[in-house]
């Protein structure tokens, strides 16, 4: 840390995101306004000096020499992070981690690995993990007139309230793993604001071709795919357990294997609306 | 001595219940289980005091129906699996899967018992991974697992 410590600092940063104080630091000036919308949203500065994390972006400067590479570098503390000569390669991975580390770190909340739309008052939560098609179908369910609420996280709260975590969605187009962000706006959605109650969780996966065709599931079933794709089980087993209690005590599961995902969203909007039916008769 | 030889829950596990379902968290393991309502009703009798034809009549009344004592020994052979039960200082003949079930047949009044788990995913499990080309330093951030190591960039996946 020493080492890193005696590099001339240009800008520096101290945020604090659901409790967690990060420290972002770059060695050029100017580069701050790209850094602030990769950070978690809702983030806020912090004026203290002691920080969990502290990120160091070092940008690689000067000519660049004939059969040498110039590979700008991120820290996480002294762990390299990420090294490559195209910047926001780098900056998109000090996205990434800077999340990845706020689900893991804080005792505020409890993050679960999951997209969320919210319809009719409810938050409709998708857990699953990389590439089981979460970002596809809350991009449809925006479609269809869904809030946008987050196509990485469900944010538990003590009360089970599922709160937004409105990043750009990451598209990736035409079956590549290369992401392009869209905002909710971009794609003719607005984003949820508010927290809201689980009223459906579904646990689904793609499959080219596949007919959607979900069965219910118990709620002690559902809780424990939640507890699958919950970021701090393991370090806060007793905070996550409580709000997945509270989380899933209104809420019905559905799982299933999915085709397209239109197919699918319109059938998980069709039966959200069925059983808010149900409930006010 | 033989006391000890009736199962006994652990109770250094977190359980919620949800509905008549238990979630239990297994603190030494990272393990979580969701027993149904029949596992989680026999579990809540294993109090080391219990043979599992007491068990049994203890759930008929519970249960208002009859409980054959195949359902608890079923129920007691996936519980001790998911080592949810106190394990005993001597070995404990059960009743295989197979011949519970064939005793208890296809007449069963209450739901057969069972116990679902999986193993609690570590953060970098429960996040998303590198794809193929992004940049890493090493390979537990790919989803293929393989960073090159010159390259610095995911392989695969």
């Amino acid at each position: 840390m020493k080492k890193l410590d005696r590099l001339d600092w240009a800008e520096r940063l101290t945020l604090s995101a659901f409790g967690v104080r990060a420290g972002v630091r770059v060695n050029v000036s100017g580069l701050l306004p790209r850094v602030l919308p990769l950070l978690p949203p809702g983030w806020t500065k912090s004026h203290r000096v002691i920080v969990e994390r502290l990120y160091s972006l070092v940008v690689a400067q000067g000519c660049e020499r004939a059969g040498m590479r110039r590979l700008h570098v991120l820290y996480a503390d002294t762990m390299p992070v990420a090294r490559d000569a195209a910047l926001d390669q780098v900056l998109a991975a000090l996205e990434t981690d800077l999340h990845r580390y706020t689900a893991e770190a804080t005792s505020d909340m409890t993050f679960l690995h999951a997209g969320v739309v919210g319809w009719q008052g409810r938050a409709i939560v998708f857990p699953g993990r990389t590439l089981s098609g979460k970002t596809t179908l809350v991009r449809e369910m925006l479609r269809l007139g869904a809030t946008y609420y987050s196509d990485e996280f469900a944010v538990v709260d003590n009360f089970g309230l599922v709160h937004p975590f409105a990043r750009p969605l990451g598209i990736r187009e035409d079956s590549s793993y290369a992401q392009t962000k869209y905002t909710a706006e971009r794609l003719g959605a607005a984003s949820g604001v508010k927290p809201l109650p689980m009223g459906m969780a579904v646990i689904c996966k793609y499959e080219a071709g596949a007919q959607w065709q979900p069965a219910p599931l118990s709620q002690g079933q559902g809780a424990l795919e939640l507890l699958a794709n919950s970021f701090a089980v393991r370090s806060q087993p007793h905070q996550t357990l409580r709000r997945l209690h509270n989380l899933v005590r209104h809420s019905v599961f559905i799982k299933g294997t999915r085709g397209e995902a239109h197919e699918a969203a319109a059938s998980i909007l069709n039966l959200s609306c069925a059983r808010e039916r149900l409930e006010t008769t | 001595m033989k006391e000890r030889q009736f199962p006994r829950a652990r109770v250094d596990c977190l359980s919620r219940e949800f509905g008549n379902e238990v979630l239990v968290y297994d603190l030494q393991r990272d393990v979580g289980h969701c027993l149904n309502s029949t596992a989680a009703a026999a579990w809540k009798l294993c109090d080391g005091n219990s043979s599992p034809p007491q068990i049994a009549r203890t759930l008929s009344r519970q249960l208002s129906t009859r409980v054959d004592e195949a359902v608890v020994l079923l129920a007691l052979d996936q519980l001790a699996a998911a080592h949810l039960l106190v394990e005993p200082e001597v070995p404990v003949e059960r009743l295989s899967r197979r011949v519970a079930l064939r005793r208890i047949g296809i007449a069963a009044a209450i739901a057969l018992p069972l116990v679902t788990s999986i193993v609690a995913p570590t953060p970098a499990q429960a996040a998303s991974c590198l794809h193929n080309l992004a940049p890493c330093t090493n390979n537990v951030q790919c989803c293929s697992g393989v960073c090159a190591p010159i390259a610095l960039r995911c392989v695969g996946g």
